[in-house]
């Protein structure tokens, strides 16, 4: 072994593992797989949002059918996660429209529609609760406390108050959530479109009461995620568990996008709250932020979004006296969840608002505002993080605005229908605070003739986890790339290396892996694969995480260091609006991210475009309209997500500041794109002399909000 | 993903054949020209019809020529045809926009002229699954026992008329050809349409769109102006049709038509009138959008806020106007 400098694929845009198997075609998506004696399932929901089942009427002929509900659970009715508190099937209370009730299974689909149209469930409806703030359940507070909040207002000069508001939004994977459960040797074996293999594994543990060995969960190929198969897909292989359970037959459940999109979870809409004090030339002497989130009717991830979101909520700003309140809360909606970003986009959106009204109030320009307080090394985070040397938010401040020419724009654009905003952000790479400590991650990498396999739970869902991993080990190595192999996701070969959330796959599970080939090349010593295979037979090392030394943290007082490291972003977005119908269309995004390395950098830049348009969608179009507890446009014909003609031409340029502790000096890249280009758009039509505060800025709500003028 | 349910298919080559099966099949039997309307609308179960007649093997649907001087356009024509075809886009700028307006491409080379002329009305309360049909208990439009959920006290169904190509056609004063097997008749695009979301057609179910038929492009100009919240694939939630004849500088005529705010096409009739005998300028603009805000009386059933879509009516008009200068 050994490679030459020029062979080497770190930093290197190699071809994708799983690209070829991809763009042929080739690859198998879970709804191109069938099995012998296959059924399709189901699922029959609620039709109210809160009340009691009273009477279940099936009125059609049971032969041929497997119909299922709670009863039929083996263990215990609950979707494993945080909390016990959601049920796989309600049992006689419904909390939510789309609430799962009753399964039907069937050989033919055509069969199995005409049964559910058949199905006739009676309520006792009650008032459903869809306002949090009237709320009589919240799932979590919390409560973040730096310095002395009454010095720092009476340190100030001004107090800049406001309220910023965010809306749901769909994930809106291309391959809606769909699962296969076949039950064998004595267990059940789980073929689905996820992220996490090992969450539904333990949720199917506790779901039929099987022992580890009983349960297997593989991963297929997945057509996107976004957090959106983080949690749920823990549900429908219940579902289909269940169903094959009773049935002893495969089964097959596989979504259409409206029942994708009515039953699953979306991000967390809220209310931020937020006052500052700042002195007349901008320095920030007090931040008090009160977040409220919209959990929905059931824990899921709920509380670990409010985490994320209260600790990025004073945006990348140093402030010595800062008071963080956060509550998630519970409503009478399809449960709100996991959704790239976690809580960060929703805060930061309100951070970076408030700081350009900060600016508007006293009369300073913002870039100087945002470089004054800007976060510097050795500064401390609300959460009294010190932080280190990685720390690029004046850079990348410096770099987008330089870039883009975003002061000569400003200038040039006043009085016109073009705006400019810009919008600094941050996002932590992987868990929260003791999170990865306590998920103790594990990875493998196994000797093979030719090279060596990778076997982890990390998944590939479209963001390039095989490539990038298998480019880190082979560098280890010093092996070419491809003669590094990815095992797939399947939970009966590969050791629990935690969710594939949290920009953590790179960072924390591509440096356990990285350790595990440094120790592969120790014990190689020099020799080749096959020769240290024909003396000692195998060799699989195994790592677990180890975090740097010195990190701390207490989840009570909720002080210490919230991240290993945090990415650096800076966007700047200019937009047009139409003079008669107010419709702002971004025109070009100056995108500016600090992740500490490329391990490939076509792929990283690829994150960062995409997540920068799925932000345009959050800021100006994408609006879920709740009726009743239901989604009313749940298709794609009336749930707007920007097309490419809605896209604006994205510059993308990556900083590299290495992290001591990341594969290669790298950080996560996933979520922090999203952070950004949300308050960047809204604070270019601000720009315009529109007094916005909330997204999405739909040309109604621009056309509603006062001028800028006005409203000071 | 969604299923279409089972049905009988056939695809006669002759407009007769067409007409006689789709005459046996009664209520039960649909048209389908490009399917971009009614397949989906069969997945969510809006339209279950158990005999489909095809039309794309009838290939005098496809024809395009000249006949006194009017462009006869076949109605199995698809719409990137139209879109493209070098007359239609020298002498009747305004449809080919229109048409260029439609969806996506994609679409455009699966739909047809002949089926966006006969698009079933939208509605939100409509244009949904079966399932969450079945949640709020169904609407008027497949259920004639039950409300219209956007308005409970309407006698009648609101689903609103969406069809880009309609109302620079009616503007321009296109006219359509049925045939019912031996018999022809040639009405008005206009005279096609009822004000009622259910039954939105005058034409008999069995009667075939064989041809839409342009007047002679001399004397005149039309435009399209179409609000939608995105660069592409939505439908028109606002949209105005206009067309103009001048003479000496003078306006003779003028017709201004407004879809996507009512369950037909709604001709402007007082504006029209501002418009006649001034030259087409900016104050009779003004005057021709001051006097389209009272008819536009869009519901809240597509997107966009209906108030929104009112107060955009003007401002359509002023510049579907304003292209014609």
């Amino acid at each position: 072994m050994g490679a030459t400098e020029k062979s080497r694929a770190v930093g290197r845009n190699v071809p994708r593992k799983e690209g070829l198997d991809k763009v042929t075609g080739a690859a198998k998506y879970v709804d191109d797989l069938t099995f012998p004696g296959m059924l399709h399932g189901r699922t029959i929901r609620s039709t109210i949002a809160a009340g009691e089942i009273e009477n279940i009427h099936l009125g059609f002929a049971r032969k041929g059918f497997t119909i299922a509900d709670c009863r039929d659970v083996p263990g215990r009715n609950v979707v494993a996660l945080i909390e016990l508190d959601q049920p796989c099937l309600a049992e006689r209370r419904v909390r939510h429209f789309a609430e799962p009730i009753l399964l039907l299974a069937h050989e033919d689909r055509e069969r199995l529609l005409e049964a559910e149209s058949l199905v006739a469930i009676d309520y006792r409806e009650e008032t459903p609760i869809y306002d949090p703030e009237k709320s009589d359940h919240c799932f979590k507070e919390i409560r973040i406390e730096k310095g002395d909040l009454a010095r720092g207002f009476a340190e100030a000069d001004v107090v800049v108050e406001g309220e910023y508001r965010v809306g749901l939004q769909e994930q809106l994977y291309i391959e809606p959530n769909g699962v296969i459960a076949v039950p064998e040797n004595g267990g059940i074996t789980v073929y689905g479109s996820l992220q996490c293999p090992y969450y539904v594994h333990r949720a199917l543990r506790v779901l039929l009461g099987l022992s580890d060995d009983k349960v297997r969960v593989v991963q297929t190929e997945t057509g996107g995620g976004f957090g959106g198969k983080e949690e749920y897909p823990s549900m429908i292989a219940g579902h289909a568990a269940i169903l094959a359970w009773k049935s002893r037959r495969p089964v097959k459940l596989v979504y259409d996008r409206v029942e994708d999109m009515v039953a699953t979870t979306k991000r967390h809409p809220g209310v931020i709250r937020h006052s500052t004090g700042v002195t007349r030339d901008g320095t920030l002497t007090a931040i008090k932020i009160d977040v409220l989130l919209d959990g929905g009717a059931y824990m899921t991830l709920s509380p670990v979004v409010l985490s994320r979101g209260v600790i990025h909520a004073t945006g990348p700003y140093r402030c010595d006296h800062v008071r963080i309140q956060g509550r998630v809360v519970a409503t009478n909606t399809p449960p709100n969840g996991a959704f790239r970003g976690f809580g960060a986009p929703q805060t930061q959106f309100a951070a970076e608002v408030h700081m350009e009204r900060i600016a508007e109030t006293l009369g300073i320009d913002s870039v100087r505002l945002r470089e004054k307080n800007a976060f510097r090394p050795g500064d401390t985070t609300s959460t009294g993080q010190k932080l280190g040397r990685d720390t690029s938010a004046l850079r990348v401040l410096r770099e987008a605005v330089s870039r883009s020419d975003f002061r000569a724009k400003r200038r040039a654009y006043r009085g016109t229908n073009r705006g400019i905003g810009l919008a600094l952000f941050f996002h932590g790479s992987g868990f929260t605070g003791g999170g990865e400590v306590k998920l103790a991650s594990k990875a493998s990498l196994e000797l093979t003739e030719t090279g060596a396999r990778i076997l982890v739970a990390s998944t590939e869902i479209g963001q390039g986890t095989r490539t990038m991993h298998a480019q880190i080990v082979a560098d280890t190595l010093g092996i070419p790339y491809d003669a590094v192999e990815v095992a797939a996701a399947d939970t009966a070969r590969v050791p629990d290396s935690g969710p594939t959330v949290a920009s953590r796959t790179c960072m924390v599970v591509g440096k356990i892996l990285e350790r595990c080939a440094q120790e592969m090349r120790r014990e190689l010593g020099g020799r080749s694969a096959q020769d240290y295979l024909a003396e000692r037979g195998s060799l699989v090392v195994t790592k677990e995480y180890s975090g740097p030394d010195g990190l701390y943290w207490d989840d009570e007082t909720y002080r210490g260091d919230a991240y290993g490291a945090f990415g650096w972003g800076c966007d700047v977005i200019e937009v047009e609006r139409d003079p008669e119908t107010w419709q702002i269309r971004p025109t070009r995004v100056t995108a500016v991210c600090e992740i500490g390395k490329a391990i490939h950098p076509v792929l990283a830049r690829g994150q960062i475009e995409g997540g920068t348009a799925q932000a345009v969608g959050y800021a100006l179009l994408e609006e879920v309209a709740m009726r009743d507890g239901r989604m009313a446009n749940a298709q794609l014909t009336n749930y707007l997500v920007p097309t490419t003609l809605d896209t604006p031409e994205i510059d993308v340029t990556i900083l590299e500041n290495p992290y001591e502790h990341g594969p290669f000096g790298a950080k996560g890249v996933g979520e922090m794109p999203i952070d950004g280009p949300a308050p960047a758009i809204v604070n270019a039509i601000r720009s315009l002399g529109v007094d916005v505060r909330s997204i999405p800025a739909t040309p109604e709500r621009i056309l509603e909000a006062p001028s800028l003028s006005a409203s000071r | 993903m969604m299923r279409l349910p089972k049905f009988r298919y056939y695809s006669p080559r002759t407009i007769a054949d067409a007409v006689a099966i789709r005459s046996d099949a009664g209520p039960e039997g649909a048209y389908v020209a490009g399917g971009t309307d009614l397949y989906p609308n069969m997945k969510r179960r809006q339209q279950t019809p158990k005999v489909v007649v095809g039309l794309s093997r009838i290939s005098e649907l496809s024809r395009i020529g000249e006949q006194n001087g009017r462009l006869v356009l076949g109605a199995g024509l698809l719409l990137s045809n139209v879109e493209n075809d070098p007359r239609v886009r020298a002498e009747y700028p305004g449809l080919a926009h229109a048409v260029s307006e439609i969806s996506t491409p994609p679409l455009r080379n699966m739909g047809t002229i002949g089926g966006n002329l006969l698009l079933d009305t939208r509605c939100n309360y409509y244009d949904q699954n079966y399932e969450w049909r079945k949640a709020i208990d169904f609407c008027m439009k497949t259920d004639r026992q039950q409300i219209c959920w956007v308005a409970p006290g309407s006698p009648k169904c609101l689903a609103v008329q969406s069809a880009d190509t309609v109302p620079v056609l009616i503007a321009m004063g296109a006219r359509a050809v049925l045939s019912s097997g031996r018999e022809e008749r040639e009405v008005a695009v206009e005279d096609l349409y009822r004000n009622d979301g259910i039954d939105y057609l005058r034409k008999r179910p069995e009667e075939l769109l064989t041809e839409v038929v342009l007047p002679a492009a001399n004397g005149w100009r039309a435009s399209y102006r179409k609000l939608r919240r995105r660069g592409a694939f939505d439908f028109p939630v606002l949209s105005v049709g206009a067309a103009v004849w001048r003479e000496d500088g003078k306006v003779t005529s003028a017709r201004l038509v407004l879809g996507g705010v009512a369950s037909a096409p709604v001709r402007l009739s007082a504006a029209e009138a501002v418009l006649a005998g001034r030259p087409l300028d900016k104050e009779s603009i003004e005057a021709a959008a001051a006097a389209a805000a009272g008819p536009s009386r869009p519901m809240d059933n597509t997107d966009f806020s209906f108030l929104w879509r009112k107060e955009m009516t003007a401002k359509f008009v002023r510049s579907a106007l304003a292209d014609l200068v």
